[in-house]
């Protein structure tokens, strides 16, 4: 393996699970809710798909209860939210706490241990294909599966009529509810999918990315997660773009520090995020339209009557 | 006026109740030890567990032994340290360099309890620390890497460039020169403590640089040596051995055992004869060595390597002996003399022979 097809074959699974998880907070946004507590839920998924497929040595097992964990916190989260008003922000963070709290609690007792990664695709003769073979054909599911999901999401919410009604939902609640669609139940619906997403995305990282469970281990992924879904102005071949952008130079920085290039490598430790927002922020430039695509009640506590 | 009142109650209550207790625990010595990270199966805390437990086991009966793990820097760690010091603990272990001014702080007001603290440089009466010479372990690994590799790459994924990271890659590299001449070392910087994600992520790309023996400094989990294994690799690895993650492929580990110094420090605060100093344990102190070389390591090359370890332990050789030319060609330490401590306590350049440049 040379460089090229090392950062080509590791951007798509580096940014395999942000995109997972913030397609599920894009649903959950255009929803209306702005759920903070993704890095907990990754967090808790990690930890709960990693004892899971430790125990019962079934990788599917694992990213099952993954999803069930992080489902679990989200409708904790979101009957704060929704039944009881809290403040979404609040609530978010104090969720996400809760998340990274319990994810210890759960992998304590595998703290340091690792696990057989799950298997990459190995098709024979194309998987050999120089550059391209493993690059195209040499990854895991979730990997086609994300890229599946970015196609799925962005036409579910432009073209269907789900989409329109979750959308609905997120722009004004009172004319969704007053022309009969159930608004609480959407956003539930919304953030229990956000959930499960983020927690196959937390499954992903320790049963394939790095198989192994240790506390932290998800280190910031999470918020990288919520930057995405705001800078790619709520469309999800943005996110998908700024998430394989963010893969591609957090891979490239650390191919240019072996190089001994001259470039102090707290800057290259840097670029990932400023690469990544500049150019979401360029292409997103018309502050019009991205107006257009942010919910505009997003955060906004709603009761029915109100 | 009267809530007032019942808080002075509960509080006279509480200090009885602490004071009883301290006073039935009175004839052990109570040693309390604070750790950065989770325990774990290996790494950092683990080691300094083996300290502690190697306490208890040293004095049985005599001494009464707990820890609290994964103690973020900061208030909460003064927190807890305020909480051990009520509880009656007469000595107490700072797992972390982060734990200093704290720990410094409880020390001055409590003339009464022993601190020992890891790879600090403070030292008050009651408040000493401790540090090893990982540079040794890591010259006799460089002779091990320099040995097997065969596209003369070494790959090392690292930290922080602190002056005790940047002696250990100068050590590793001129270790791995004293074996095999061509050897390159390449250094990715993680500029972050924690991050096993990234840390794989770094090993994978020296990999697909050539590096054909990776590094992992410093990094407490097993991820890089896991790295090494799937990908066929030799892998070195710090603080703890890790030969069953990675069976076929762990060229060696460098490892650390406070056992004694943490015993001889309990033995003084018995005796009552504690003093705080500095301790920078190498192989001479039992403080530091190297655990389950490869079998791929010729008998020959091994008796090499266990030898050097030998003169370092006796003192008739240090890693660095001069000549020591670093990266820019400038003579550094000269022929026939070693560097001093105090140089390599503040080392802030890299030898000739590693490609990457430190960062500024």
């Amino acid at each position: 393996m040379d460089s090229l097809t090392f950062i080509l074959a590791g951007t798509l699974a580096a940014a395999t699970p942000l995109i997972l998880a913030a397609l599920g907070e894009l649903v959950v946004e255009k929803s209306g809710v702005l759920n903070l507590s993704i890095e907990g839920m990754m967090a808790t998924g990690a930890a709960v798909a990693f004892v899971v497929a430790t125990l019962s040595g079934s990788a599917f097992f694992g990213f099952a209860a993954a999803a069930g964990a992080a489902v679990l916190l989200s409708l904790v989260f979101a009957t704060l939210v929704l039944i009881f008003l809290a403040n979404q922000v609040a609530a978010g963070l104090a969720v996400g706490i809760l998340g990274l709290g319990l994810s210890a609690l759960v992998g304590k007792r595998f703290e340091g241990t690792t696990i057989e990664p799950v298997a990459r695709l190995d098709i024979p003769g194309l998987s050999d294909i120089a550059l391209l073979g493993k690059v195209v054909f040499g990854q895991d599911l979730l990997v086609y599966l994300a890229i599946a999901l970015i196609i799925v999401i962005t036409r579910m919410l432009a073209r269907t009529k789900l989409g329109l009604i979750i959308r609905a939902v997120g722009e004004a609640p009172n004319t969704a509810h007053a022309i009969g669609y159930p608004v609480l139940l959407v956003r539930y619906g919304c953030v229990a999918f956000g959930g499960a997403l983020a927690g196959i995305a937390g499954a992903y990282i320790t049963l394939s990315y790095t198989p192994l469970w240790a506390e932290g281990l998800i280190a910031g992924r999470g918020w990288i997660v919520v930057a995405l879904v705001v800078f790619g102005t709520w469309r999800a071949g943005r996110i998908a773009l700024g998430g394989y952008l963010f893969g591609a130079v957090s891979l490239l920085e650390l191919s240019v520090q072996g190089f001994g290039l001259a470039i102090p490598s707290q800057i290259l430790s840097a670029s990932p995020y400023l690469i990544t927002i500049i150019v979401l922020a360029l292409i997103s430039r018309d502050i019009r339209k991205t107006r257009l695509n942010s919910p505009a009640s997003l955060g906004i506590p709603w009761r029915a009557g109100d | 006026m009267t809530r007032l009142f019942s808080f002075r109650r509960i509080g006279a209550l509480l200090l009885g109740v602490v004071l009883a207790s301290s006073v039935q625990a009175a004839d052990k010595l109570k040693v309390a030890a604070i750790y950065p990270s989770p325990v774990g199966d290996v790494g950092w805390a683990f080691e300094l567990d083996r300290g502690l437990k190697a306490i208890e086991a040293a004095f049985p009966g005599k001494v009464e032994t707990s820890y609290v793990e994964n103690v973020s820097e900061g208030p909460d760690a003064a927190r807890i340290m305020n909480q051990m010091a009520a509880r009656g603990a007469k000595m107490i272990i700072l797992g972390s360099f982060g734990y200093m001014n704290d720990g410094l702080k409880l020390a001055k007001r409590r003339p009464d309890i022993k601190f020992i603290h890891a790879s600090g440089y403070q030292v008050a009466k009651n408040f000493g620390n401790f540090q090893t010479r990982n540079y040794e372990s890591a010259y006799l690994m460089g002779m091990a890497s320099g040995y097997v590799t065969q596209s003369n790459t070494l790959g090392v994924v690292a930290a922080y460039a602190i002056p005790e990271v940047v002696g250990i890659i100068n050590a590793f590299t001129m270790g791995a020169q004293s074996t095999n001449p061509e050897v390159n070392v390449k250094v990715v910087w993680l500029n972050a403590w924690f991050n096993p994600t990234k840390a794989q992520e770094s090993a994978r790309s020296l990999i697909a640089q050539q590096a054909d023996v990776i590094f992992s400094l410093y990094q407490d989990t097993p991820s890089v040596v896991t790295v090494g294994e799937q990908e066929g690799v030799f892998v070195i690895n710090t603080s703890s051995d890790m030969k069953k993650y990675a069976p076929n492929h762990l060229l060696g580990s460098m490892t650390i055992s406070w056992g004694k110094y943490f015993v001889a420090q309990t033995q003084a605060v018995l005796n009552g004869n504690f003093k705080g100093s500095p301790f920078w344990g190498g192989v001479k102190d039992g403080a530091v060595g190297i655990g389950s070389l490869s079998d791929k390591l010729s008998s020959d090359q091994r008796a090499a390597i266990m030898a050097t370890m030998a003169d370092i332990g006796s003192g008739s050789f240090h890693p660095f002996n001069g000549p020591v030319i670093d990266q820019n060609g400038k003579e550094r330490v000269a022929g026939g003399s070693a560097i001093s401590d105090s140089d390599l306590l503040g080392i802030n350049w890299l030898v000739r022979g590693v490609q990457t440049r430190i960062p500024n």
